[in-house]
């Protein structure tokens, strides 16, 4: 919407964003288009191609299995000692936040926030998704198989 | 024969904005009827749905119209011969979808989701849980095989703490961003590193309000947690299946 590409410059940090209106995000357009909206059993079947994968990409369920040994070969690779972005502990963060109410602590962000956003919509590469996503990881299904032969 | 494409219902006294291109480009129109419009195009024949392209053209058409007046968005693929426009679609669901508009109006959609950063918050597990560290010391080195039973134990405790976390974090983001929102649905996951995926339906005098909830939230929890804002958008999320 245009309303929120105006605005776009006024986010503060550690917020990626996608305003609608076709600037970027399959991934999101997708989930929304093929996942919600309304549906009225007056309509007739179309074929559609690309849909199955779609779908799958949006709706992926990963076996715990892989699930698990990933997390433990992360884990198994953690540095423990390593300085991480963060350092801060989450409850006592979200802590803050709630008791912290409305005060301020955007202002610093702006700048850098707007050239973020300006990245964002000047044509950057639709494709760009953020890393560690699962969704292309193969199916469950064709995994198990692999291992039976 | 005429197969129409349906993006997306309105009220019927919209106009539509002339340069309006639906899939492959075609103009789209107003199928009105009573108080309700439908907003349409010809759907393209001899060819399946369902490129990029024309997932992009729908978003594309639902979004142009909802900046302005609220729309309730079809799911992708809605097809109809042009007769049942009016015939079937909308003279028969009068009621229930004018009450659907009304329940809507003046609101927008946002949806946010946040992801753990991963290495921060296994550094806190592993320091917070002493059999997850003992395991994590005894795989360490070890050739996968020869470990397997141990990575799995480790894995399963570290997904069952992320998720346990999770759980809690993202009861109170969602709690925290509903204050300033009319109705929000929180959506499964299965991705025990996605903290929050959420969808708020809010006032549009208060979309500013609510920007500010998420961006107060990225801020305080920057490197902990990531955030995807996306939005305004259609109420996708908050418009139910009609008979």
């Amino acid at each position: 919407m245009t309303v929120a590409s105006q605005r776009g410059g006024a986010s503060g940090g550690g917020v990626e964003r996608y305003t609608g209106g076709g600037s970027s995000g399959l991934a999101d357009v997708v989930e929304m288009i093929l996942d919600k909206g309304l549906v009225i059993d007056v309509f007739v079947r179309v074929s559609l191609v690309g849909i199955e994968i779609l779908t799958i990409d949006a709706r992926i369920v990963v076996a715990s299995v892989d699930t698990f040994l990933r997390f433990a070969e992360a884990t198994n690779r953690l540095d423990l000692y390593g300085k991480g972005k963060g350092g801060k502990d989450l409850p006592e963060m979200m802590q803050g936040i709630t008791e912290g109410g409305a005060k301020g602590k955007t202002g610093g962000m702006l700048d850098a926030a707007a050239d973020k956003v300006g990245q964002l919509l000047g044509g950057g590469d639709e494709d760009e998704e953020p890393e560690e996503q699962p969704r292309r990881r193969p199916r469950p299904r064709e995994r198990s198989r692999e291992r039976e032969r | 024969m005429s197969p129409t494409y349906v993006y997306g219902l309105v009220r019927a006294d919209l106009a539509v904005p002339a340069e309006l291109a639906g899939l492959d480009g075609a103009p789209v129109e107003l199928v009105a009827h009573e108080g309700l419009g439908a907003l349409v195009s010809a759907a393209p024949t001899g060819r399946p749905l369902g490129t990029r392209e024309d997932l992009f053209a729908h978003e594309r058409v639902v979004e142009q119209v909802a900046a302005d007046v609220t729309v309730l968005p079809m799911r992708f693929g809605s097809v109809i011969e042009r007769p049942a426009v009016v015939d079937e679609l909308l003279a028969p669901h009068l009621t229930e979808l004018d009450a659907a508009l009304a329940d809507l109006d003046g609101h927008v959609q946002y949806s946010v989701k946040g992801r753990y950063e991963r290495e921060v918050v296994l550094r806190e597990i592993v320091a917070a849980d002493p059999e997850i560290a003992e395991l994590r010391e005894r795989v360490h080195g070890v050739p996968e095989e020869a470990s397997y039973q141990d990575r799995m134990r480790l894995g399963e405790l570290v997904v069952g703490a992320i998720e346990e976390r999770a759980r809690r974090d993202g009861g109170r983001m969602h709690e925290m961003l509903s204050a300033q929102a009319a109705a929000s649905v929180a959506r499964p996951s299965s991705d025990p590193e996605q903290v929050l995926d959420s969808a708020f339906l809010v006032p549009r005098d208060r979309l500013h309000e609510f920007e500010h909830a998420v961006d107060q939230l990225g801020t305080e929890l920057a490197g902990t947690v990531r955030f995807r804002l996306i939005g305004p958008v259609a109420p996708y999320d908050f418009v139910a299946a009609a008979g």
